[in-house]
């Protein structure tokens, strides 16, 4: 390509940024599956562990584990997504180093827990009001309002938390997992499809 | 409008110098990070040396100077708001990421007061400053940050092998290497960058 193709006014650049925002935007509307996949595995553990207290029957595997499984998948599938693009949007990379920093913090906080004892009065609290920060940047990031209030529905279900007990908590926190990721990401999904349907 | 030719160097600079100017704008907004900082690490010495050293049994009275802090951050935020020019989209990020993490704080400390004051709530505490300035340092692309962050992450675990009354000192420790140095270096850099235009 010679230099002279490549020249873009100030104007066309503006538009390509713009572009690219967009662009980005509508790739975060793909995957929207993994906001859903996220959602329905926390809501899912946690109506598990709900069950066991109640049922005061344990597995023999922690159901949390999954979780890890989970991670993994994310990692390979976003890895895979950005080798086959040739861009990177600038919220993308904001939103990455959130969620990577939310990872390390989740791990982290799994170790204080252990330290520490999963005493169930603090440490699900705790859970919860991690789980708002990276939900209400990302929304705010990507100005999409679902994850916003997600992420406050978060904070309040953690201030709730702590006057429940750990079997109340576990609905507490399945209720998180189902506002913050599970909700946003079926309405991401839901306008995908139609955007998908429109363009055929 | 003139229209200006620009190569895709060019673009990239104009993206560049919109992380300056984010940058740039939080240097001049660092009287927050500054504010926060050191109420914290004074709250933190403050708070050992009452408990251990002094054995006052409501050493826990020293955290409530972050009412004037609030209210200075909230003053200088007043101030800052009336001669703010138009927000970069990093800036926007920003925002939203101090708000975030401002909330976070705030129900912690509702976590804490509910738990009572010698809980071993100092680990998480530490972890939200790792969390905060290791997002901003990647944002601002300014190192100092991001590895105040990581050593933040690095005390939060150290700290768990410490019993509450030597945790307040990785506290300390904490707001220091993630907010305190990295702000003034930040400022340093900055002024640097203007005074040699």
């Amino acid at each position: 390509m010679n230099e002279e193709e490549e020249n873009l006014s100030e104007m066309e650049s503006l538009r390509l940024i713009n572009e690219m925002i967009s662009k980005a935007k509508s790739s975060y509307v793909t995957t929207g599956a993994a906001s859903m996949v996220w959602g329905a595995l926390i809501v899912l553990c946690s109506l598990l562990t709900w069950l066991q207290i109640k049922l005061n029957y344990f597995f023999t595997v922690d159901v949390w584990l999954f979780t890890l499984v989970a991670v993994t998948f994310q990692v390979y599938f976003s890895i895979r997504e950005r080798k086959r693009r040739n861009f990177i949007a600038h919220d993308e990379t904001i939103t990455t180093y959130v969620w990577s920093a939310f990872g390390i913090c989740i791990f982290l906080l799994s170790f204080y827990g252990s330290k520490f004892g999963n005493n169930g009065q603090s440490i699900n609290s705790l859970f919860m009001l991690l789980y708002g920060i990276p939900t209400f940047i990302t929304g705010g990031v990507y100005k999409y309002k679902p994850m916003i209030v997600g992420g406050i529905i978060c904070w309040i279900l953690c201030v709730i938390s702590m006057f429940t007990d750990n079997p109340v908590d576990m609905l507490l926190m399945a209720a998180s997992g189902l506002f913050a990721w599970l909700i946003p990401g079926i309405i991401l999904w839901r306008r995908y499809q139609t955007k998908r349907a429109a363009s055929v | 409008m003139k229209e200006e030719n620009f190569s895709p160097q060019a673009s990239l600079a104009l993206i560049q110098s919109m992380i300056a100017k984010t940058r740039q704008g939080i240097s001049d907004n660092s009287g927050h990070f500054l504010i926060w900082g050191w109420v914290t690490f004074v709250a933190c010495i403050g708070q050992f040396i009452l408990k251990n050293m002094l054995d006052y049994e409501q050493h826990y009275l020293v955290w409530l100077l972050v009412f004037p802090a609030s209210i200075a951050s909230f003053y200088l935020g007043m101030k800052q708001n009336k001669k703010r020019e138009a927000t970069t989209y990093v800036g926007e990020s920003m925002r939203y990421l101090w708000m975030g993490m401002g909330i976070g704080y705030f129900v912690l400390s509702m976590i804490l007061t509910r738990l009572g004051w010698n809980t071993t709530i100092f680990p998480f505490f530490i972890l939200l400053y790792g969390l905060g300035t290791f997002i901003s340092g990647k944002l601002l692309e300014f190192k100092p940050l991001v590895y105040g962050g990581l050593m933040a992450w690095a005390l939060a675990i150290g700290s768990t092998f410490f019993n509450y009354d030597y945790q307040m000192l990785f506290g300390a420790g904490a707001i220091l290497v993630s907010y305190i140095i990295p702000s003034y270096l930040l400022k340093i850099k900055v002024n640097k960058k203007i005074n040699t235009l």
